[in-house]
């Protein structure tokens, strides 16, 4: 279903994702197509599962893909607006963990993470307002 | 939170005196498939074996399952499996001997698993492994290590001796293991194609310590070839920020960087009064260009 190639260069969440927005929007893939298991897609194509259980959960929160509980993800019926909040949030947690993680390995407490995390915050909002402003 | 599999803090290792690893952090997560990369003699083994518990480290520490390594109560063990770079079976037993002696310290020893492994591999369970190709030693020592279903599962070197068919039966038990998120593989490899595919996290062991670690994606994210032009002749210097490696040719360059990001090399280009082009580099491309 999918044409990937580990060797190329170009992430292989990537290249997944990609080509199922593209089917999707293409209409190649029709709304409510099953995709296949993530371990399936994974032996197929000898591949990470974490890779594809990424590429799903990136794509369910755009809207593109749905998940039902015990059945295979599908495309979705509908391109949805933005997902609630709760589940933007849940989409941290792996990276929230990864952070914490990280400093208590370097014997940082929640005041130090907290403080470096708004002074990151405030300086990405900069470099995104100077990217946005338009070209001489 | 939950507790890593597997976690290095400052781990460092010296043989009389000479220092073989040090300054070493990491964690393996549930889910985590590692792959582990450097030169002969970087110290992945050595790594390994700190993780193993075979060797107490010379400073910091590593844990596996909470517990320090070098002390693994017997429940913790129970839940680690491992390949060593040469195999330890006894010459004199048939491969059938030798999964009962191993199955024997396992009280959750799947033999269903690893008869049907051992058909789908060809491995003749009935032989004297005295009479084993490397291959099928390695084979065996594979499936003895995934008979108890571990959570941790360390292979060093596994794969050196496997035909491409083997290999590729290998990965989709690495990825079987790994699919439901719940177990973990940390592997060596010098085969740059198999751990592309599989590890969702790498470290690159070099000069003694983990000179890279991290999401794979994010280190073909970071470490990019820039071809670069110059329609009104190239500079005489290049002043391009985190260059590894630059070649000159007339009116062109190509310059690999780490931490590449857009919006950095973007106000470059626009000082130099150059075009970036960008291209994504394999893995091994990139375990090149860090060992220039």
């Amino acid at each position: 279903m999918f044409i990937l190639k580990p060797h190329s260069g170009v992430p292989i969440y990537r290249q997944l994702s990609e080509q199922i927005r593209r089917m999707a929007a293409s209409g190649q893939l029709q709304p409510g197509t099953e995709l296949p298991s993530i371990r399936d897609l994974a032996i197929q194509h000898a591949i990470n599962p974490m890779t594809v259980s990424k590429v799903y959960s990136l794509l369910e929160a755009e809207g593109v893909l749905e998940r039902h509980r015990g059945k295979p993800m599908t495309i979705a019926k509908l391109a949805r607006a933005q997902s609630p909040l709760g589940k933007r949030v849940q989409q941290l947690e792996p990276h929230l963990e990864q952070l914490v993680l990280a400093a208590r390995q370097l014997e940082l407490d929640e005041a130090d993470v907290t403080k470096a995390l708004r002074s990151t915050w405030e300086k990405t909002d900069e470099r995104s307002l100077r990217r946005r402003t338009p070209a001489r | 939170m939950s507790v890593p599999y597997a976690a290095a803090h400052r781990l460092g290792k010296a043989f009389y005196g000479k220092t073989v690893l040090e300054d070493v952090s990491f964690s393996v997560e549930p889910g985590d498939i590692v792959g582990v990369l450097g030169k002969n003699g970087a110290g992945k083994t050595t790594l390994l074996e700190l993780m193993l518990g075979f060797t107490p480290p010379s400073g910091g520490n590593v844990e596996l399952f909470g517990h320090a390594s070098y002390r693994l109560p017997g429940a913790a063990k129970a839940r680690l499996g491992f390949v060593p770079q040469q195999d330890e079976l006894v010459n004199q037993l048939t491969a059938a001997d030798q999964i009962g002696v191993i199955a024997s310290f396992y009280p959750r020893w799947d033999d269903e698993l690893v008869t049907r492994l051992a058909r789908e591999w060809e491995v003749d369970l009935s032989e004297r492994i005295k009479g084993m190709s490397v291959g099928q030693r390695q084979k065996l020592s594979i499936l003895l290590a995934l008979g108890h279903r571990p959570d941790l599962l360390i292979l060093d070197e596994p794969v050196a001796s496997l035909d491409p068919v083997a290999r590729r039966q290998f990965l989709e038990q690495i990825i079987n293991v790994a699919a439901d998120g719940a177990r973990s593989v940390v592997f060596s490899s010098h085969i740059v194609s198999d751990v592309e595919r599989l590890a969702n996290k790498i470290w690159i062991v070099k000069d003694h310590r983990l000179y890279w670690q991290g999401d794979f994606d994010a280190l073909k994210d970071s470490i990019v070839r820039l071809h670069v032009r110059a329609p009104r002749g190239l500079p005489d210097t290049l002043p391009i920020p985190n260059a590894l490696s630059v070649q000159r040719d007339g009116a062109t360059a190509t310059v690999v960087v780490r931490d590449w990001s857009a919006e950095l090399y973007g106000e470059t280009a626009e000082e130099l009064g150059v075009e970036l082009e960008v291209e994504p580099l394999t893995l091994e491309d990139i375990f090149l260009e860090l060992h220039r």
